[in-house]
């Protein structure tokens, strides 16, 4: 039997290194199954939001392993990271393709779109995120949610039970470490 | 540059907090004083925060992922205390940015909008700003803050908002597949917000998809409240800002309610106006007026004149849009047939009375609207009446000239015939399914006839049309065409008599005979005898309503049709005047109900209705009420409440209420029921029998000349259909009405036309002659010729008591025959018997009456008490009597009735003579 994501988040948070790994493998083939399930169901090119995504795959797993699944707040943490490495894989793809991937991510309200940030500076930030992880997971986090995920500064602080201020302030610190990271490794 | 190391980031982080939190003035004093006591990390954190300066101005992580190609011009610019970050959208208005404030504090982000209009007149400006700040307290879960309003320094006027992240509403619950109910409930959120701003006078004047927005968690946020109204200048009408013009194109006005095309003035009724055209969006995929491409000319003559399609309508599939009625069903989840049963009735009628064209006739409020949706979800009965089947019903009956009255029983015909596919529906959701199921099937047979009657055939071409509509739907088979002979001879109109639906049934009833199966051939005679006894055949009907219950075996399985037959032998027995029969028959038919192993729901309430009708019949009026009501609740629990049986129920309601001395809630039901079936206020198609009693409720309410004018309309209808009974019932009313008015010649002659009817149709002793000789005696009291009164009030009274005795019939009348009598023993001088007459009455009717409820039979039967115990010389009674008159009759026909004049009066007058 498959190990269940309840028990993989168990093992991952007692520093468990193949859970984790093996945490992220499962997340990864659930969200790309769900987009790709979103994409059949609507028959063609769609707006699918990254939120709705993570959103979607939380009650989909939680429906499935019942009552022992971790809170929202806990697996959204996990879905967000798995979803920056969804994005950051599709954009690559999308790029060695040279059209359009398999389905579009978006977080704005807008039906025209177009990929804003380069493929390459995606996986810096995700890089420089990882380094983030490691020293303030609380503010890597943030980054996921808000910009992997799109979610609003309201949505992460109801899900993390802290004031929006606080998620705000987190924000920016993060967007310092992550700016200066990136500047840094470019001068190198 | 280089990057710190874990630990140096440890030391500035919570220092980077502190400094994040303050303006660019604090932040300043506050770094220069940490620098006089820890240089190094106070020059760390100036780097750190330069740092940050720098990613903003780039908008470093702003974009997301993915983000719209965006305008670069005004990135950076300054707007108010914001500074411009993006460009996120563009719309009908102008554009909208994603700002932060400019002093560093990181409060939030906002959404500023441009407004692609020019500010006209001097005064523009100020009031634009004015305008902008009573929005601005218009604080709301709901409804996006308006943070800020004013000009920028190139004269474009801009509103800061709260930046909402989200979906239009249509998109959010086309994505997430919501389904009708969820689309309701997340509308309800909607409805909320705008009530809240109409409670504080705001109206939207605007509303549609792209200003309802949905967060990612459900929440809905509503924007540009009151801002079409910001950008209307003085003088300039609301058009102006509807029809804005962008980038060359006009935008088309889809949200807009009529009065706001038409410069009409703009109320919540507007906003009401628009939410009925968003849920409908929201229900359907479509837009009102309609699929395919509108000109804006078109759009606003639909809007302005055409009535909408109704919702459930509107996603029925048909060969030209079949792609998308599916496509919009498979986002609700929903199939279109299975869409459009959810729809019909209930959100079918919100819908349209949201919609409108006159904006009184509207919901009065956001919350009345939301109250109904809530009823909805709730499966209460919706407040609001369908105008749909007034509408309808005045254009069927116009056009067809079928007696609608009837085609309701077609219910019972289809519940009959479906039996064998019918499951145990007894859940309220289902039984609700249930009886839209039949609704449709039943409807399918009013369509036929629709068909089969609107271009008036010539004669004899009827039955060989419906054949031929019968081949055609491949249903041809011989128990078929029986089957929907059945049920169009049943909704064949009366307007021209009863001989074409005779004839229709009694064509059924031939070709039954050919046929093997007891069920069809049981309800083709029942069917028939049903029919006959609206005529003058009584005792042929009878002979077919017992050979229809022969026919069908005592197994479970028939127990539907033993029900059907049941029923029209009930209507059969009263007819006869066997009113205890036909209780006796309805109470079989209710216990076969209640242990048949399929359930339907229109078959109870036919059994109720037709109970409480025969309960009407021998004067248990307190117990017809409650059934009335039940069955009422029954019909309206079923969204059936606006259908002819709905009509028939309050009509039978009101009679009963009526009897109860209740006129004034009588008079309401009845109209109700009028209008119901002949569509309009002058009833040019109205039921004779529904124009009498309406007649004699007004009569009773003191209006005579308005019930004189309403008694010949009943007369001349009832002599135009044919209806004998409703004639002779009409010659009666139209004489009690001349009598009060003073004319006891035309009183006379209506009587002296009614009596040699009564006697060739009717068998002595029947009540009908009761009514008969107390009218004529009221005239001989009238003209004082007391003797031979008092011997027609004692013959009236003799035949009814007696006929209460017999068949139950004419038991409510006994306490009327008592208290004329009363009234006429005490002029002509025996104050006692009149006393013991009218104590007699009282007794009876309280008997009957509802506990706690006064009424008008109380109330004259108190004031002809009092009177025969003034006559007495008993004062203190008499003046207890009076006032317990004053008071039921105050109730029941209110305090300008004549009578309730007088018996305060007396009242009064005895108490001062004391």
């Amino acid at each position: 039997m498959d190990p269940t994501i309840s028990s993989l988040i168990g093992a991952a948070e007692q520093g468990d290194k193949s859970a984790a790994e093996g945490l992220f493998a499962v997340l990864y083939a659930e969200l790309h199954r769900m987009a790709k399930r979103e994409l059949a169901r609507q028959g063609g090119p769609v707006s699918l939001s990254a939120t709705t995504l993570v959103h979607e795959a939380y009650l989909d797993m939680a429906g499935r392993e019942g009552p022992l699944f971790p809170d929202r707040a806990r697996f959204m943490g996990y879905a967000a990271r798995v979803m920056r490495g969804l994005i950051v894989d599709h954009a690559r793809e999308r790029h060695a393709q040279k059209r359009g991937g398999l389905f579009e991510i978006t977080s704005l309200d807008i039906e025209a779109m177009e990929a804003a940030v380069d493929h390459r500076e995606l996986a810096q930030i995700s890089e420089a995120l990882d380094d983030l992880g490691k020293v303030e997971p609380v503010l890597a986090e943030i980054v996921d949610l808000k910009f992997f995920c799109g979610f609003s500064f309201g949505e992460i602080a109801a899900m993390r039970n802290v004031s929006e201020r606080t998620v705000q302030r987190n924000w920016e610190k993060a967007r310092i470490y992550l700016h200066r990271k990136i500047r840094a490794d470019l001068s190198l | 540059m280089s990057t710190l190391s874990p630990d140096q980031w440890q030391q500035v982080s919570s220092y980077l907090d502190q400094a994040l939190a303050m303006t660019a003035e604090e932040r300043a004093a506050w770094l220069s004083a940490l620098g006089e006591q820890n240089p190094a990390l106070a020059a760390q954190l100036r780097a750190l925060l330069d740092e940050h300066r720098v990613l903003a101005q780039e908008g470093f992580l702003e974009k997301g992922p993915v983000a719209l190609p965006s305008a670069p011009g005004l990135a950076g610019q300054t707007i108010g205390a914001y500074t411009l970050i993006s460009q996120i959208g563009q719309g009908g208005m102008g554009s909208v940015w994603l700002a932060e404030r400019s002093d560093g504090r990181f409060e939030r982000q906002v959404a500023v909008k441009f407004l692609n209009v020019a500010l006209v007149g001097r005064g523009g400006e100020e009031r634009f700003k004015r305008e902008g700040s009573i929005l601005g307290r218009l604080a709301h879960e709901h409804i996006a803050e308006l943070v800020d309003a004013g000009v920028s320094e190139a004269g474009q006027p801009y509103l800061v908002l709260e930046y909402v992240g989200g979906d239009h509403i249509d998109r959010y619950c086309d994505q997430r597949t919501l389904d009708v109910e969820a689309r309701v409930r997340l509308f309800l959120d909607v409805l909320i917000a705008v009530a809240h701003a109409h409670a504080n006078l705001i109206v939207h004047r605007d509303l549609k998809p792209s200003n309802v927005l949905v967060s990612k968690d459900g929440q809905v946020k509503l924007l540009d409240f009151g801002i079409a109204k910001l950008l209307e200048g003085e003088g300039q009408a609301g058009e102006a800002t509807l029809l804005t013009v962008e980038g060359g194109r006009a935008m088309t006005p889809e949200y807009a309610a009529p009065e706001q095309l038409k410069g009409g003035p703009v109320t919540t009724a507007t906003d009401v106006y628009a939410l009925g055209v968003l849920l409908y969006v929201l229900l359907t995929g479509q837009h009102p007026a309609g699929g395919g491409l509108h000109t804006p000319a078109d759009l606003v003559k639909a809007i302005v004149d055409t009535e909408p399609t109704r919702p459930s309508d509107s996603v029925a599939p048909t060969r030209a849009n079949a792609e998308i009625t599916t496509t919009n069903a498979t986002r609700r989840a929903s199939t279109p047939e299975k869409l459009r049963r959810l729809l019909r009735g209930d959100l079918d009628t919100i819908v349209a009375k949201a919609l409108k064209k006159n904006p009184q006739e509207r919901y009065a409020s956001v919350t009345g609207l939301a109250d109904d949706l809530g009823r909805y979800l709730r499966n209460e009965p919706i407040r609001a009446r369908p105008d749909t089947f007034g509408y309808r019903a005045a254009k069927f009956v116009r056009r067809n000239r079928t007696a609608v009255a009837l085609a309701t029983l077609a219910f019972v015909a289809t519940a009959a015939g479906v039996a064998g596919t019918l499951v145990q529906a007894r859940t309220a959701r289902v039984q609700r399914d249930f009886a839209l199921r039949q609704l449709s099937r039943a409807e399918a047979i009013n369509d036929l006839n629709e068909f089969v009657f609107t271009e008036s055939p010539p004669p004899g071409e009827t039955l060989d049309r419906a054949e031929r509509i019968l081949g055609r739907q491949q249903r041809a088979n011989l128990a078929d065409r029986v089957e929907t002979l059945v049920s169009l001879g049943r909704n064949t109109g009366v307007e021209e008599g009863y001989a074409r639906p005779r004839r229709i049934l009694e064509e059924a009833y031939q070709l039954s005979r050919g046929l093997p199966e007891p069920s069809t051939r049981a309800k083709a005679a029942c069917a028939l005898g049903g029919m006959l006894s609206r005529g003058d055949q009584l005792p042929r009907a009878e002979s077919f309503i017992q050979e229809g219950l022969k026919e069908l075996p005592d197994e479970s399985q028939f127990a539907l049709d033993r029900v059907f037959c049941l029923l029209e032998g009930a209507t059969v027995s009263r007819a006869n005047g066997a009113a205890l029969e036909s209780i006796s028959r309805l109470q079989l038919a209710q216990q076969l109900l209640k242990q048949a192993p399929l359930h339907s729901e229109m078959l109870d309430v036919q059994a109720a209705m037709y109970l409480a009708d025969s309960y009407r019949l021998v004067g248990r009026n307190r117990e017809a009420c409650a059934e009335f009501e039940h069955a009422f609740t029954r019909l309206t629990a079923l969204g059936r409440d606006d259908t002819g049986l709905g009509g028939s129920v309050s009509y039978k309601w009101g009679l009963s209420l009526y009897l109860l001395g209740r006129p004034l809630e009588a008079e309401r039901l009845i109209h109700r029921a009028i209008v119901m079936f002949s569509g309009s206020e002058d009833a040019p198609d109205a039921i004779p029998m529904h124009l009498i009693s309406h007649a004699r409720a007004v009569r009773d309410l003191g209006r005579l000349d308005e019930a004189a004018a309403q008694a010949e309309r009943g007369y001349a209808r009832a002599q135009k259909i044919g209806e004998q009974v409703v004639v002779n019932q009409a010659l009666l009313a139209r004489a009690s009405i001349y009598r009060m008015r003073g004319d006891l010649a035309r009183a006379e002659d209506m009587l002296a036309e009614l009596e040699p009817r009564l006697r060739s149709s009717l068998p002595a002793g029947n009540i009908s002659f009761a009514s008969l000789m107390l009218e004529q005696a009221l005239i001989r009291q009238g003209r004082g010729d007391l003797s031979t009164a008092m011997d027609q009030a004692n013959q009236a009274l003799a035949i009814a008591e007696a006929s209460a005795k017999a068949s139950g019939q004419g038991a409510d009348f006994v306490p009327t025959i008592l208290v004329d009598r009363s009234d006429i023993e005490r002029q002509f001088g025996r104050p006692d018997e009149a006393a013991a007459d009218a104590s007699r009455a009282l007794g009876l009717l309280q008997a009957a009456a509802q506990p706690g409820k006064l009424s008008s039979t109380l109330g004259r039967a108190y004031l002809t008490l009092g009177r025969a115990l003034q006559s007495q010389g008993k004062h203190d009674e008499a003046r207890t009597a009076f006032r317990s008159a004053t008071e039921n009759l105050q109730d029941a026909v209110g305090s300008d009735h004549p009578d309730t004049r007088s018996a305060r009066q007396l009242a009064e007058l005895d108490a001062q003579s004391r």
